[in-house]
């Protein structure tokens, strides 16, 4: 009684604090909008022309700092080969796992966790042993995980129904027909995920091309999530809006646009068991996966120039060139190297590699979605009936994917600041559009849409919150559209060329996850380590 | 006509006489009230409040004669500043009661200040009328007044004032009264005051000051615990982390973390001593004590029994707890002072991050939190925890953690026992009666399983024998949990789980 006499007491405080407000300027939030330096990105599209100010000589050149960039450089590094430059054109090295640290608490700009690593990636499992992920193995050789690292219970929970349920799949107040459904659908999911095709490949595997090439699961990427849903009954509003969900989470595309496969294999590609933990555990920590990047970095360090914008690679009859603008001094450098690892997305390397049937190739085919990060630094939260504040909060129906609270995996009782980490895939319309939209669109603007949303689970945020950072990300990740995982469009863009150029990305595996972009890194190493003369000596 | 209008204005002065004297006895009594509440012993509170209030009205009384010119407008300014120090002291002494040491001073100041200000008002009141009415009837007509408001005061305040208002309000509302008296009389005399419009603003403008407190006071009324607790709250302030609320009545004084009881006066010694005493008199060579949580430093009052020890070093989250334990009086009488002693080191941080980045060992940790109620209490349980928690236990050592009921919740308790033997810790578990609390249950870590169990007792002791201590070790059938209990991890929280189930039964009682 007393609580809710409370509760109301502030809701009413709230109501009329808006109604004052709405005669009083709105009020400045603090913040700025970061992005993936589209400006000096954007130089490359628009075509760089300047004078050489410097050459170097290294037998092999990286472009690109991300996920896959960095594991590239650690396996060469691993191997012995220390002969490298990794070139990065953000101050710091890490692509979509970049994160941001305030006086809370280290806190994700993009990718924030990994699921539970399937057991049979061996190079994967080993890397997270070297950083403390796995601690051991137990008698069954299942991976021991650190708990440090595992996400804090509670981890999940979706406000629906005017309350928070625990968990993001729909079950308060959702009728016994739908629930049905749900339980349908996800025990169809159970199936794929332990399917082998006739290849005694697993149907859906990671990485992507592991997988069985069975025509009756390649027949998946044919169609879209939402047509495969249609044909096989899964009419259920709440199971659509689940599944619609998990698409724009893994993959910034809607389930009316992602390819069946794709969908599928976001619930049938978990595998993974650990000693202390299940398939759809998820590790992860203040700084996103932002840990992982320092842990690939750890022993390439040194061999990592950021600040660098890649322009230009040119194939020579004797080894290649590459040439890259220094954005500190706006000065350009070249370097003559034998082999080269591209590990960025496909619309840059066609840009750097002035190859316009791949442009035009790339153009037409490959659709980058834009993302919006936001965080959110608050002092206090209004918080609506039933679970309490959990790692990740989700609300029914939203446009966005909700909020991760980055000070959860934090050891300390109480952390008295929060930060929430909002995420929003820009799906709406095409993605170009989507993203000159979203590069028109103020700190201001911004803030209103966040605030306009989260206001409706937790009223009053807007006089609370006290600093919101925008990360826009122009070119999030490329969506895995029907065609894109089994067509012949990837196998052609990842191609080697003249066996010194080598491509390594996420977009080229067709899903972007860690395990994708990590496994890319490595191929492309490994290519140069089997196949170059160095390894040969 | 000119004699009635003399009598309106004679009759409107006694009628002021008559206010005023209710009103000062009315914040004399608050006083009287309020510092009993406060600090106990109410014979003395009010016997030296009475005492320094008469001597202080007797000041006032001596320091009339320095008023010569515009009595009037000095009388009317008088009666506005009673309005103000009166009618705010109640407010005033319940939020500096927690600057603790000046707590006496500014009592004694406020109640020094509205006695000689009183004590002003009837001389004066007698110089202004003593043209107007003959010296006979103005001393028979003025005492008459004060005497017979003195009464009603005196009746009204414990059988409506205390029960209605509350103590806050009723100090306010004499304020009110007082000031409107000011306001009436500057209004009346307007003609013969100089600064009439002056004085009748600066009426307005407190008058609506007490108004808001009034009101405000009344809506912090609403969630204010008062209504929460069955004793009379004497301490109460919200920290960053937590609700600090401190109650007394004649028998003993409580104190709440968050609604949650930690303590009572009666029988703390009975849970501090079987906390402490298992384990450290079972250590051979005790030097060093940790204490985790216990910023009551009741824990410590216990370890300062053993002379061995040099170092206490105490961590507890909240920088308010451990100040109000180290500065009131009265809770300092509680913990003995031990938070002042010198062995003692007190480290206001999180104990996990403490604990993460410590790299020293201990012969006895103490660790005191609060029950696993909520997730982030929760953390403080886990196996992570218990990990660096045996890192800080030095060979030989021993710790001992305080581990809810095992009577109200068994599975709670015996998950707290396996949780802590997963960690790779021995543990042996006990409990003992604590009337405030029930049953009540402890479990020792420790790294090693030999040990003089219990060789080092020390002698002065309210609870703890050689029979109690045998007898605490014994469980009944009903503290046992009679199923295989989860490991609480940060990643399952399974103890906060059994908790709430366990605990919920008690809940709606």
């Amino acid at each position: 009684m007393q609580r809710r006499t409370f509760i109301q007491t502030a809701l009413y405080t709230v109501a009329i604090g808006r109604l004052l407000g709405s005669c009083k300027p709105v009020k400045k939030i603090p913040g700025k909008i970061l992005g993936a330096s589209a400006k000096i990105g954007h130089l490359l599209r628009d075509g760089y022309k300047g004078e050489v100010r410097s050459v170097i000589q290294k037998k092999i050149v990286i472009i690109g700092g991300g996920v896959s960039g960095l594991s590239a450089a650690r396996e060469l590094t691993r191997n012995g080969i220390s002969d490298f430059i990794l070139l990065d054109l953000e101050e710091k090295a890490g692509g979509n796992a970049a994160y941001g640290v305030n006086n809370s608490s280290a806190y994700p700009l993009g990718a924030h966790y990994i699921p539970t690593p399937n057991n049979d990636l061996k190079e994967y499992l080993q890397f997270l042993q070297e950083c403390n992920v796995i601690i051991g193995y137990d008698d069954q050789n299942l991976p021991q995980y650190n708990e440090l690292y595992l996400c804090f219970d509670s981890q999940e929970r979706l406000f629906i129904n005017g309350r928070w349920q625990e968990g993001l799949i729909p079950h308060y107040g959702v009728p016994s027909t739908d629930i049905e459904q749900l339980n349908r659908f996800l025990r169809l999911m159970d199936n794929f995920r332990n399917q082998k095709g006739t290849d005694e490949k697993d149907a859906f595997a990671i990485p992507v091309c592991n997988s069985s090439k069975d025509e009756i699961f390649t027949a998946l990427d044919e169609i879209t999530m939402s047509e495969w849903m249609d044909k096989n009954g899964f009419n259920s509003e709440y199971l659509r809006w689940y599944v619609n969900y998990c698409c724009r989470d893994d993959f910034g595309t809607t389930y009316q646009k992602a390819s069946a496969w794709a969908g599928i294999h976001y619930f049938a590609g978990r595998k993974g068991k650990g000693a202390n933990a299940h398939h759809s555990d998820v590790i992860t920590w203040p700084e996103g996966n932002g840990f992982l990047v320092n842990a690939l970095k750890q022993k390439t360090g040194s061999n990592i120039q950021c600040d660098a914008l890649a322009v230009k690679i040119k194939s020579l009859d004797e080894g290649l060139v590459v040439e890259y603008l220094d954005t500190k001094t706006n000065t350009l450098h070249r370097i003559e190297a034998e082999q080269c690892i591209v590990a960025v997305p496909q619309f840059v390397a066609a840009r750097l590699l002035q190859d316009d049937k791949r442009k035009k190739l790339v153009h037409e085919k490959c659709k980058y979605v834009p993302w919006l990060v936001a965080n959110l630094q608050l002092p206090s939260l209004y918080e609506g009936k039933g679970v309490e504040l959990s790692w990740d909060n989700v609300i029914y129906n939203s446009n966005s994917l909700g909020y991760v609270d980055a000070t959860h995996q934090l050891l300390q009782q109480n952390t008295l600041v929060k930060n929430l980490t909002y995420y929003l895939p820009l799906t709406n319309g095409d993605c170009s559009s989507a993203r000159k939209d979203a590069s028109n669109k103020t700190h201001a603007q911004w803030c209103e849409l966040v605030l306009a949303d989260l206001e409706k689970v937790h009223p009053g945020i807007r006089e609370s919150v006290k600093e919101i950072n925008i990360m826009l990300w122009g070119h999030a990740m490329m969506q895995p559209l029907p065609g894109i995982i089994h067509g012949n469009l990837l196998p052609q863009l990842a191609a080697s060329i003249n066996e010194r150029i080598h491509f390594a990305h996420a977009d080229i595996a067709g899903i972007s996850i860690f395990e994708e972009a990590f496994y890319q890194g490595i191929a492309a190493a490994r290519k140069i380590i089997q196949h170059s003369p160095i390894s040969n000596t | 006509m000119m004699q009635r209008k003399e009598n309106g204005a004679q009759w409107l002065l006694l009628t002021a006489v008559f206010v005023i004297a209710t009103c000062g006895l009315i914040y004399e009594l608050v006083a009287g009230t309020l510092a009993s509440y406060l600090l106990g012993d109410s014979v003395t509170q009010f016997s030296t409040i009475i005492g320094v209030y008469l001597f202080s009205m007797g000041i006032g009384s001596f320091l009339s004669r320095y008023f010569d010119k515009n009595l009037l407008a000095w009388f009317i300014k008088i009666e506005l500043l009673v309005g103000v120090i009166g009618g705010f002291s109640a407010a005033i002494l319940f939020v500096t009661f927690p600057m603790a040491a000046s707590f006496r001073v500014i009592l004694y100041a406020l109640v020094t200040l509205t006695g000689i200000l009183v004590g002003l008002e009837i001389p004066l009141l007698m110089r202004i009328l003593q043209n107007k009415v003959e010296f006979k009837e103005l001393v028979s007509r003025v005492f008459t007044f004060d005497y017979i408001g003195a009464l009603l005061a005196s009746l009204i305040f414990p059988l409506l004032l205390v029960p209605h208002l509350g103590l806050i309000r009723t100090s306010l509302f004499f304020g009110i009264m007082n000031v409107a008296v000011g306001w009436y009389l500057a209004n009346h005399f307007k003609k013969e005051l100089k600064q009439a419009a002056i004085l009748k603003f600066s009426a307005i403008i407190i008058l609506l000051l007490e108004l808001v407190a009034f009101v405000f006071s009344e809506n912090i009324m609403n969630y204010s615990e008062t209504m929460n607790y069955n004793d009379k709250v004497v301490y109460a302030v919200s920290t960053p982390y937590q609700r600090i609320v401190i109650t007394r009545n004649k028998r003993e004084l409580r104190l709440f973390l968050n609604g949650n009881l930690q303590f009572s006066s009666a029988d703390e010694y009975r849970y501090h001593e079987a906390l402490v005493h298992p384990a450290l008199s079972s250590v051979s060579n005790l030097k060093s004590v940790l204490v985790l949580g216990g910023g009551d430093g009741l824990a410590v009052r216990e370890i300062l029994k053993y002379k061995s020890v040099e170092k206490i070093i105490l961590v507890d989250l909240d920088p308010a707890m451990t100040k109000i334990f180290s500065s009131q009086e009265m809770l300092r009488k509680i913990n003995n002072n031990s938070l002042l002693n010198k062995k003692c080191t007190i480290e206001n941080t999180d104990a996990f991050t403490w604990l993460k980045t410590n790299k020293e060992k201990f012969d006895a940790v103490v660790v005191d939190f609060p029950d696993p109620s909520n997730f982030s209490i929760g953390k403080l349980y886990s196996t992570i925890f218990y990990q660096l928690l045996k890192k800080a236990i030095a060979t030989g050592g021993i710790a001992v953690i305080q581990s809810t009921s095992p009577y109200v919740a068994p599975k709670s308790f015996w998950c707290i026992d396996t949780t802590i033997q997963s960690s790779g810790l021995y543990t042996k578990a006990y409990h003992n009666m604590v009337p405030s609390f029930g049953e009540w249950g402890y479990i020792m870590a420790m790294p090693e399983t030999e040990h003089h169990w219990f060789s080092k007792l020390p002698g002065d002791m309210k609870f703890i024998n050689a029979g109690t201590m045998q007898q605490m070790f014994v469980f009944p059938e009903d503290m046992k949990a009679h199923e295989p209990l989860k490991i609480n991890k940060l990643n399952n929280q399974a103890l906060v789980n059994y908790f709430e189930e366990e605990w919920d039964k008690y809940q709606d009682m």
